[in-house]
């Protein structure tokens, strides 16, 4: 019993830890202005972040290195200082876009100006880092963000013309109004919102934390692989939302009142309600999960001692790193800039960085000297090699396509 | 010396002809046993001919798998060779000079790497 309740925990935990600012966002925006015609993206990040979150989470346990000591070991000092300057840089961008994405949830609750609450967002993040236990803290937020779930319940609500969005999700087309670069550009950003690196670095890092053994592989195979696909229909419900609503009165969505307009005018103000308290958990705990993937990634690469399994006073450099990350996350934030636009910025950049930490995991997920028996199987390897290919070219096409379209507008 | 700056250097032979490029340097660990380990002594350098790149860990022969990235990093690396550190001249700023005469042994490695120095001639 109590190892059922187990499963189901770390499942519940996978779907509503998924969806972050990234998600929210990319998804709606993408909804309001190519109705479900990406949907097919969205199956392929999902099924490349379980591989990946497969992978990393093996060699974790196997070999009982998280993401950042595998690349340093494989890599080297220099090419290794490269990879993390990358995606140290871009992790700290995703951790600026989550703090200011609790901010302008906490806006709308509140119709206090988002501003304000930034402050409040990070002082609240440090201290959770600081002080709570790290399998409370991951459980709390990933049930929260479950009411994201009203999400799909409002698109129920809305009585949409389930034909109509079948056609757009089967049968792929760029909409009138839109170019084809432009499509292919919400494809990679929203590839790259499904597959964030960080989700590995935390993913790997958390097995770490959690002292997971092989023994433990069973059960965060269950709930990767049940929960991530779930969560990312929580991500379709979004963009079907925004396709309901939004796209027939001409919205192009860039702004977080956007994103959660549908739910309010499906489900009303209880929907509202939960769909506050949802946004709020999941940025939230997305927040934590990126600014502990910073400290992760760090200490990992230089050798601090870290973990949250360690008393603060013993991974003093790791904690320190973590708050420099979100002071600097607020001193961005403070000049006003529009978290909505780092959001969307940081998930195309997520996409870039991607292959940086994908194929030393794919090669040590292969050593049989880390990995004794755990190696990966055949299928595994098609798969890995397959995506391999596709995260390589959506790295470099990203920045081109980035030039032509103008970042999307 | 630090070692990092030796990667990459180019190789040249007794001559002056250019044979390739430093891709990694060999260790054994055959010294006195200390605390953790035995103290690791130079056997040599691997010269590359087409990439000073890293092998990723493909030096190791039992390392197939995915076969498509193993087979390419070979390919990249096709042609290395082990010179033992007897066998090096002059180790220079712009370039390593070999002695004349000198032995190229294989550079891959097997079971793991975990074999006495010198076995793969």
């Amino acid at each position: 019993m109590k190892r059922l309740l187990g499963v189901a925990l770390g499942i519940l935990t996978a779907i509503g830890g998924f969806v972050d600012i990234g998600d929210l966002v990319t998804n709606a925006v993408v909804g309001s202005r190519f109705g479900l015609s990406l949907v097919w993206v969205v199956a392929v990040g999902v099924v490349g972040i379980c591989l990946f979150a497969n992978m990393s989470g093996r060699v974790a346990a196997a070999s009982g290195r998280a993401t950042f000591e595998v690349i340093r070991e494989r890599l080297g000092p220099r090419a290794g200082l490269a990879n993390l300057s990358a995606s140290f840089l871009i992790n700290l961008m995703t951790v600026t876009a989550e703090i200011g994405g609790v901010a302008l949830a906490l806006q709308l609750a509140s119709s206090v100006h988002y501003l304000l609450w930034i402050p409040v967002a990070a002082v609240a993040v440090w201290l959770v880092i600081w002080r709570v236990k790290f399998s409370i803290m991951e459980n709390v937020t990933g049930l929260l963000g479950l009411t994201l779930i009203v999400f799909a319940v409002a698109l129920f609500l809305l009585k949409p013309d389930w034909g109509v969005l079948a056609g757009q999700a089967l049968a792929p087309a760029v909409p009138d109004g839109e170019t084809v670069p432009t499509y292919w550009y919400y494809a990679i950003a929203l590839f790259g919102a499904a597959m964030t690196p960080y989700e590995v670095f935390f993913f790997s890092s958390g097995a770490v934390e959690e002292g997971w053994t092989v023994k433990d592989l069973v059960q965060s195979r269950l709930n990767v692989l049940v929960g991530f696909p779930l969560g990312g229909l929580l991500s379709v419900a979004i963009a079907g939302c925004a396709a309901v609503v939004l796209l027939p009165a001409g919205i192009a969505v860039t702004s977080l009142s956007q994103v959660i307009l549908p739910v309010a005018e499906g489900a009303g103000k209880l929907g509202l309600a939960f769909v506050l308290v949802g946004v709020v958990a999941a940025t939230f705990g997305a927040a934590l999960e990126t600014t502990l993937s910073s400290g992760y990634t760090l200490a990992q690469f230089f050798g601090w001692s870290w973990g949250k399994f360690r008393r603060p006073v013993q991974a003093a450099r790791f904690h320190l790193a973590m708050i420099i990350c979100l002071l600097v996350g607020l001193a961005v934030l403070a000049t006003g800039v529009d978290p909505v636009l780092v959001t969307e910025y940081s998930v195309v950049f997520s996409a870039i960085a991607l292959p940086l930490t994908y194929l030393p995991i794919l090669i040590v997920s292969n050593d049989p000297q880390y990995m004794g028996q755990h190696v990966n199987g055949r299928a595994v390897n098609v798969l890995g090699m397959a995506y391999l290919v596709i995260i390589l070219v959506a790295s470099l096409a990203a920045i081109p396509l980035m030039i032509v379209t103008g970042a999307g507008s | 010396m630090i070692l990092g700056d030796l990667l990459g250097t180019p190789v040249r032979d007794a001559d002056g002809g250019r044979l390739g490029r430093v891709a990694d340097v060999r260790f054994v660990l055959d010294g006195t046993p200390r605390q953790l380990m035995s103290e690791a002594r130079v056997l040599g350098l691997v010269v590359s001919p087409h990439s000073a790149a890293s092998f990723l860990g493909y030096e190791r022969i039992n390392l197939a798998q995915p076969w498509p990235l193993a087979n390419l990093l070979r390919w990249r690396h096709r042609g290395s060779y082990l010179v033992l550190w007897e066998d090096i001249a002059m180790v220079g700023k712009d370039a390593v000079r070999l002695r004349p005469g000198f032995t190229r042994y294989s550079a891959s490695l097997e079971d793991g790497g975990r074999q006495r120095a010198g076995d793969g001639k």
